[in-house]
C-alpha cells in the first residue's frame, strides 16, 4: 500500500516570526495562539466564515488581555524576589517597566 | 549551495518502518531543530545533523533548540503529528532554514525546512511557527 502523503506538500512553508530589540507583544503572541486554536478556510460558507473570524478576533482580545495580566503578575513576583535579595533600586526599575 | 525547498528526508521514511522514531508527547524521542545559513545544502538525501553552516550568535547554542512533541493522533483516515512553536529568546541570529533531527536516535534527520529568505532577530525573539496540528496542515501527516 502506498502512503500518498508521506512527503511535504510543495506549498508547505514554515513561518518564522522575529523581533529586534524587544520581545513579542501580548497581541502578537495572542495572534500566534489564536492560529493554533482556530483555522478558517477561505472556502467555508461565508456566514460561517464571518462568524469564525469574529470568534477569532474575540479570542485574540481575550488572550492578549490575560497575557498582559500574567506579565504584570510575573513582574510582581520578580520585583519581590529582587527586593528581597536587597536590590531595591533594580526592583523599582522592573516595577516601572 | 543553498536551501532549495522543504524536504521530508528519505532516511526518515525508511526509519519509520524500523520504529526508529517515536513522536509521543510523553516518553517519545527527543527532537531538536537546528538553524542554518544559506550555505547549507540540505535535501531529501540528508541523513544527519551537522554543525557545518549552522548559525552562530547570541541566544543560540550549537545543536539547536529542543522541540516539544504534539501527541500523534488521527482525523478521518489521516494520522498526524506536529511540534509546538520554538522560540530562541533574546537572540541575535540570521537563519535561512532549519533541520529537524532526532537526538535520541543519534542525530537522524527528519525534515528540512526552507524559510524562503533570511530571517533575522537582533536582541529579540526568533520563533519558528509550526502549522496547525490537524489533518490538513500538520508537519507530518500519513493519509
Amino acid at each position: 500500500m502506498k502512503v500518498e502523503a508521506l512527503q511535504l506538500n510543495p506549498e508547505f512553508q514554515v513561518e518564522v516570526k522575529t523581533t529586534s530589540g524587544r520581545g513579542f507583544t501580548p497581541e502578537e503572541t495572542a495572534e500566534m495562539a489564536a492560529d493554533k486554536i482556530i483555522s478558517i478556510s477561505d472556502e467555508a460558507n461565508p456566514v460561517i466564515r464571518d462568524q469564525a473570524k469574529a470568534f477569532r478576533k474575540h479570542i485574540v482580545t481575550v488572550l492578549a488581555f490575560y497575557m498582559r495580566q500574567a506579565i504584570k503578575s510575573d513582574r510582581t513576583t520578580v520585583y519581590n524576589a529582587i527586593k528581597d535579595a536587597g536590590h531595591l533600586d533594580l526592583a523599582e526599575l522592573i516595577r516601572r517597566l | 549551495m543553498a536551501f532549495s525547498g522543504n524536504y521530508m528526508c528519505t532516511s526518515f521514511k525508511k526509519e519509520l518502518l524500523t520504529a526508529t522514531h517515536n513522536f509521543s508527547a510523553t516518553g517519545g524521542s527527543a527532537f531538536k531543530l537546528a538553524l542554518y545559513d544559506n550555505n547549507a545544502s540540505f535535501d531529501a538525501s540528508t541523513t544527519d545533523y551537522t554543525t557545518t553552516n549552522e548559525v552562530t550568535g547570541t541566544g543560540y547554542t550549537a545543536g539547536g533548540g529542543a522541540l516539544t512533541n504534539v501527541e500523534p493522533t488521527s482525523s478521518g483516515t489521516t494520522a498526524f503529528t506536529d511540534f509546538n512553536d520554538l522560540t530562541f529568546s533574546t537572540a541575535t541570529i540570521t537563519a535561512r532554514g532549519a533541520l529537524i533531527y532526532n537526538s535520541t536516535a543519534g542525530t537522524n534527520s527528519v525534515v528540512v525546512l526552507d524559510f524562503g529568505s533570511d530571517k533575522t532577530s537582533t536582541a529579540g525573539d526568533f520563533t519558528v511557527v509550526f502549522p496547525t496540528a490537524d489533518a490538513s496542515n500538520a508537519i507530518i501527516r500519513i493519509a
